[in-house]
């Protein structure tokens, strides 16, 4: 069901067109992606594994691969970031999908190209990068792999704290917005622009891009990778069914194309993204049931906390989720209080009669580039995973290649922007550019939004990766 | 870890999982497995898993048959599902000279009693419907080739082994073999020392550097050989297809990923294994010449392993020249997955049994004092 009334949202919808799914005729917007198409229509399972079990949509941005289809002969496509266009035939798979025999490659020749900086992810923290480098002169050369640009942030409908310079009091779509606006005719930037891995061919550093079916090969001095992240899954019996969503797939289905995600839901998580996307869902018009939290304590602000309170949901800690009722979707959820040791509590089990498990418990940094490009990685927990080793200034130990956002560690969208800035302030001081007040002033900034209680983990996991990396560079 | 074993192996790769085996299976009991890492860390984890006889030289086709009898009955006899798909191997030529060659190894091929025949590109497609026959002037096709999963095959081995009282020791490095007399006295490890019955070399790339810390010279070199394998699809493909013209090799796996590598004639010998763009560029477009509707598929991952490379491209076999208590299980050259279980019952029945079969001989190390005529059809 596709949402027309939004308290803050407004959908402009493109050109309605009309595609087949199975054999069945649909209708969608253009503009939609396939798998925001088939929710609207409500259709959740997408394909099916090898043993028949349904599969449907869960991260929306294309790093899960639970929403893989045939469309237009082609098996396996990732229908979470492909758009829907007139005509498609659509199809459900049974485990992996059947290779075309018709198909006919066209044969063409790689496309050659030089970068000053490539940035890698067009999200908060890339594109606050890219701005940096060209208010220096540089014009970077921004790749996506989405067809929008603003990461993450496009479907933030919450406003941001902090100061006036770390955009406090806007929505977090209008910063994506101005963030692009501010860039857009400047850097060059490709969209849908997959990056398929940093090689270094006869001494140069060569970045392998797949873009409009051909592929780029991008000879680049510098690299800013800002990647992101992906979200957490959790164990329990029936986390498969269609229904059980990350949180970000949530946001991506209500709050960028208009879809309503299902009708009653239970969340997973009481940080700050379980308690925002809770609000958000009642936004659009979903119940929540309850918000469970493992930990005794609700991690997010208590602001957002007593927000979804006041609206009458209840926030259960020291609470988890059991199982997943349903066959071919959520048809409910089994809760449980726990004890210390996590272990679910005989007797306190409870049934809601849910369509929607949300899950945010949390997310791992995107670093499968970085390691590919040969970056050394360390364990550091506070930060969400493996992370790459950087410095202060956002350097990995591939001489060069710069971090910044998720991807060096997860935090939120204020500290990425910071991030991409630093990092691109810290590549400009090696070109020799005198930034050194500018790096100063963002580190300030940094260390403020990681002050007081909510800061710790950052804080300690940042710490440990300046160690590590220090220890590296010590050897 | 103990401190003496009756036959103390260098290597947890095929070889040394398959030894590891064989020889429990005879009542020798008292093995170890020495690994630097872990089992498969080497090339046995990192090659594509195929299983060809159609061989140049009589010694590696008789291997490989050997072999390949006993990947027929592996699944059963280990009780792993090694996941060997008898779908045949499909060679590939695109010259005239290319042609007389598969032409003449057919011939030997077939005097071993190898089922090998010539295919015509029509006859090529048919076994390959996906082929363009028309970029080839001739094939061969040898029906009882086929390719498994080397990660199963060795958890298979090494499971039997370890229930027969074989104990592998992994992040176990040798860094030292003492030498008195003619024999091997001690091994040292970087977990202690070991004093063993029959010491053997079965350490792949890094079989030269093991056998000088002896004071035997191999002639093998380190290779890199790069792979890379693709998304999964509905499993359409049981044959391997590979060309004599430019070293490509690929295949299914039963998962239904397309896995393959090709050759670079002009990597160097040395332990880089990092993966590179060329690589990938290359094995995708001769894949696609062959292949045009694999373009479909999008690449997972690729990465490298090291071929051990005798100058004849045939293992070294058996005990070493002056040093009675060492045995060699190297050399493969790019095919140890494939002759793996043949040569471990040759090994095992010498160990057992002090025989040392012709191969042995003809393969030993003292054959390169000679004038040498090696394998032709090396791919990958």
């Amino acid at each position: 069901m596709r949402l027309e009334r939004h308290p803050i949202l407004e959908f402009v919808r493109g050109k309605r067109i009309t595609f087949t799914f199975d054999g069945e005729s649909i209708e969608a917007y253009e503009g939609e992606t396939i798998a925001a198409a088939l929710h609207a229509a409500g259709i959740r399972v997408l394909s099916r594994t090898r043993s028949g079990a349904p599969r449907g949509l869960f991260c929306a941005i294309g790093k899960c691969s639970s929403c893989l289809m045939t469309v237009d002969g082609i098996p396996n496509v990732r229908t979470c970031v492909t758009p829907i266009r007139e005509g498609m035939v659509v199809e459900s798979q049974r485990g992996p999908g059947k290779l075309n025999p018709v198909f006919r490659h066209r044969p063409h020749e790689a496309v050659c190209k030089e970068a000053e900086v490539v940035i890698v992810g067009a999200g908060p923290a890339g594109l606050s990068a890219a701005k940096v480098l060209l208010n220096h002169g540089i014009r970077p050369l921004v790749l996506d792999e989405n067809p929008h640009l603003g990461g993450q942030l496009i479907k933030q409908t919450h406003k941001f704290f902090g100061s006036r310079a770390e955009r406090a009091g806007t929505r977090g779509f209008s910063i994506a917005d101005e963030l692009v606006e501010e860039i857009e005719g400047e850097a060059e930037i490709l969209r849908q622009a997959r990056v398929l891995g940093l090689y270094c061919e006869d001494g140069r550093r060569v970045l392998a891009v797949a873009h409009a079916e051909k592929l780029l090969l991008v000879a680049a001095k510098d690299l800013v990778v800002a990647t992101g992240a992906q979200e957490r899954f959790l164990l329990f019996p029936g986390n498969h069914l269609p229904g059980v969503y990350g949180a970000g797939a949530v946001q991506t289905l209500m709050n960028v194309y208009g879809v309503k995600p299902g009708e009653r839901a239970l969340m997973v998580g009481a940080g700050n993204v379980g308690l925002i996307v809770s609000y958000q869902l009642l936004q659009a018009g979903v119940e929540v049931d309850a918000v469970v939290e493992a930990m005794p304590e609700i991690g997010g602000y208590h602001v957002h906390a007593a927000k979804i309170r006041r609206l009458g949901v209840p926030i259960l800690t020291s609470h988890t989720v059991v199982r997943a009722l349903g066959k071919e979707r959520v048809e409910g959820a089994m809760i449980a209080q726990i004890d210390g040791k996590f272990e679910p509590i005989p007797g306190t089990e409870r049934e809601l009669a849910v369509d929607l498990i949300c899950l945010a418990v949390g997310l791992n940094p995107s670093t499968r580039l970085l390691e590919q490009a040969g970056a050394q990685m360390g364990y550091v927990p506070e930060l969400g995973g493996r992370v790459p080793l950087h410095s202060p200034l956002m350097e990995t130990t591939v001489p060069g290649v710069y971090v910044a956002g998720d991807c060096a560690g997860i935090g939120e969208a204020s500290t990425a922007m910071l991030e991409g800035e630093l990092a691109a302030f810290s590549l400009l001081a090696k070109k020799r550019f005198e930034v050194r007040e500018k790096i100063a002033l963002v580190q300030r900034s940094l260390e403020k939004l990681r002050r007081g209680p909510f800061g710790e983990r950052p804080r300690t996991g940042k710490e440990k990766v300046f160690t590590l990396m220090k220890e590296v560079a010590v050897g | 870890m103990k401190r003496s074993a009756d036959v103390v192996i260098i290597g947890a790769g095929v070889t040394g999982a398959a030894l590891a085996y064989e020889l429990a299976r005879r009542g020798i009991h008292d093995v170890m497995i020495l690994e630097r890492r872990f089992p498969c860390a080497g090339a046995t984890g990192r090659c594509g898993g195929g299983i060809r006889q159609q061989f140049t030289t009589p010694h590696n086709i008789r291997l490989a048959m050997e072999s390949v009898k006993r990947y027929e009955v592996l699944s059963e006899e280990l009780g792993v599902d090694i996941e060997f798909i008898q779908g045949g191997y499909l060679i590939l030529a695109e010259t005239r000279e290319e042609t007389e060659a598969l032409c003449k190894a057919v011939a030997l091929q077939n005097d071993l009693g190898l089922p090998s025949t010539l295919l015509t590109p029509e006859e090529a497609k048919r076994v390959f419907p996906l082929l363009d026959e028309t970029v080839i002037v001739g094939a061969t096709y040898c029906p009882t080739d086929g390719h498994a999963n080397p990660f199963r095959v060795v958890k298979g081995y090494l499971h039997r082994a370890r229930e027969h009282g074989v104990s592998v020791e992994k992040f176990t490095q040798v860094i030292g073999l003492e030498v008195k007399g003619e024999r091997i006295v001690e091994v040292r490890t970087s977990r202690g020392n070991i004093s063993p019955g029959v010491v053997v070399n079965a350490a792949g790339a890094w079989s030269r550097e093991v056998a000088r810390m002896a004071g035997v010279e191999l002639p093998n070199e380190p290779v890199r050989h790069e792979i890379a394998i693709t998304e999964p699809v509905k499993f359409f493909m049981e044959v391997m297809v590979i060309s004599i013209h430019n070293g490509i090799y690929f295949s299914q796996t039963k998962e239904g990923q397309i896995i393959g590598g090709i050759g670079d004639p002009e990597e160097r010998p040395g332990y880089n294994i990092t993966s590179s763009l060329k690589f990938l560029r290359n094995f995708a477009r001769e894949l696609l010449r062959y292949a045009p509707a694999l373009g479909q598929l999008s690449v997972l991952r690729q990465w490298a392993g090291l071929y051990d490379v005798t100058p004849d491209a045939q293992p070294v076999l058996g005990p070493t020249p002056g040093l009675e208590n060492f045995i060699q299980a190297n050399g493969y050259s790019g095919h140890g997955f494939m002759i793996a279980p043949a040569v471990a019952r040759h090994l095992a029945d010498h160990i057992e049994k002090g025989v040392r079969s012709e191969i042995l001989d003809k393969l030993s190390l003292e054959r390169f004092k000679e004038e040498i005529r090696g394998e032709a059809f090396v791919v990958g």
